[in-house]
């Protein structure tokens, strides 16, 4: 093994707390590298000395925690410290022990509702077979449409897209009127989830472009849409940006209430 | 504006009782719940939901703790307490007829107060055949290897591929290791005195 080497596997002591950071002379240790610095003669000496330096700064972190790890409140000398636990009987260490325990409180526990949204579940699994069944892949060759079948397809609305928004605006100012305020889930929310959906993607273009505001209460958890009598669709304006999660499990429940 | 303030104790209580199932009940592989879900569910005011559940925890001897990943940190920020980890623990201590009651000797007690006050005083790292050693003074062989294993099973100890050994989530949970070391290092002191 090279001197290098060696230097290496010093560090690595430190690193696993079987020496002291304090043990190592940094004198030493650099005056080593810089030793062996002009011999370098291909690659894999290059790395050796580039991990002894690494290896080093690791000592010198070490030595740099030491010193603050002393001066925290936390430090006593570890010396002190064994010949304490070994003039202490079993009984005593076991009492101050558990004079600084606080065991954590955890619990584990299946409810009846966990079942049932289990057995749900279950119901709903599909079998293995068909899980793990390849798919159906046909190659369709690439073609092209009109903008009239883009239209009929429902790929592109026929109205454009920002007669769209205005029309979800018109549709807001007839339902609340002029500045009128409406609960979020009772404006985006609709008879199927998709609709929902929907409602709250142009919703945020809506918000976005200045046809309508939105208001949080944060501490209620209530979010409010609020009719622009004035639109701003102006485009040089600040947008306003509307991070809404249309949850199913929260559309089913505003469809029950 | 009476209205609003019900309400508002009312969105309080229902916060108040997320917190109790999210921190309670174990989700995960291990207890406890990460700041950051803590936001998720109980929104942007959690911080004031857990203070307010530690309040109504005392009078039951627990509390909310908070243990961050990097044992260094004193004062967590905000950014590093989302990432922190939240227990429900124990107020007060445990006597030695209650520890014996959940399952451990006093051995087994001794053995952990040990490992841990010696692994403190190695600045949080020591070669997990030191800790043998400093345990076989006082336990049987046969049974420090034992008890080692147990503490690293049940999250107190961790030992590295190098087999070092430094504190786990459950020791840094758990265990004030300061008042730990002050006790061990105060016993002839208090002795003496009396």
């Amino acid at each position: 093994m090279s001197e290098l080497e060696s230097v290496i596997n010093l560090c690595r002591m430190v690193q696993a707390g079987k020496i002291e950071p304090f043990a190592i002379d940094f004198d030493y240790v650099i005056g080593v590298i810089r030793k062996h610095y002009p011999g370098i003669r291909d690659v894999r000496d290059f790395c050796v000395d580039a991990e002894a330096l690494k290896e080093l700064s690791g000592v010198l972190e070490r030595q740099n925690k030491w010193i603050e790890h002393q001066s925290s409140t936390l430090y006593k000398d570890p010396f002190m410290l064994s010949q304490q636990l070994m003039r202490m009987d079993i009984g005593a260490i076991a009492e101050a022990f558990l004079k600084s325990w606080h065991p954590v409180s955890e619990m584990e526990q299946v409810s009846a509702r966990t079942l049932a949204e289990s057995l749900g579940y279950w119901g709903g699994l599909i079998p293995l077979d068909e899980r793990w069944r390849g798919p159906d892949v046909e190659e369709v060759e690439t073609g092209t449409a009109t903008m009239g079948e883009a239209v009929e397809l429902g790929l592109i609305p026929e109205e454009g897209f920002m007669g769209l928004v205005e029309g979800f605006w018109r549709e807001l100012g007839a339902r609340v009127g002029p500045g009128g305020r409406i609960d979020y889930w009772d404006w985006v929310g609709a008879e199927t989830y998709r609709e929902t959906v929907y409602r709250a993607y142009i919703t945020v273009f809506m918000v976005g472009y200045g046809y309508a505001n939105v208001e949080w209460d944060r501490l209620l958890e209530e979010t409010v849409m609020v009719h622009n009598p004035e639109p701003r669709p102006d485009p040089g304006r600040s947008k306003v940006s509307l991070p809404v999660m249309v949850d199913y499990e929260e559309w089913t429940s505003w469809r029950r209430e | 504006m009476a209205k609003r303030v019900s309400k508002a104790e009312q969105a309080y209580a229902r916060k108040v009782k997320d917190a109790v199932h999210l921190l309670f009940f174990k989700h995960h592989k291990l207890p406890g719940v990460r700041g950051w879900e803590l936001r998720q569910e109980l929104g942007p005011d959690w911080q004031s939901v857990l203070e307010v559940l530690d309040k109504q925890l005392q009078p039951l001897d627990l509390q909310v703790t908070s243990v961050t990943d990097d044992p260094s940190i004193v004062e967590p920020t905000s950014g590093q307490l989302a990432d922190a980890r939240f227990y429900i623990t124990l107020r007060g201590t445990v006597d030695q007829k209650t520890a014996k009651t959940i399952g451990w000797r006093i051995d087994d007690i001794a053995g952990l107060a040990v490992a841990v006050a010696y692994i403190i005083s190695k600045q949080g790292k020591a070669p997990r055949t030191d800790v043998e050693r400093v345990l076989g003074d006082k336990l049987p062989g046969w049974r420090v290897k034992l008890n080692l294993d147990r503490y690293i099973q049940q999250g107190y100890l961790a030992v590295d591929e190098q087999g070092v050994m430094f504190l786990d989530w459950r020791a840094r949970a758990e265990i004030d290791t300061k008042k730990l070391v002050d006790l061990v290092v105060g016993f002839g002191k208090k002795q003496a005195e009396a």
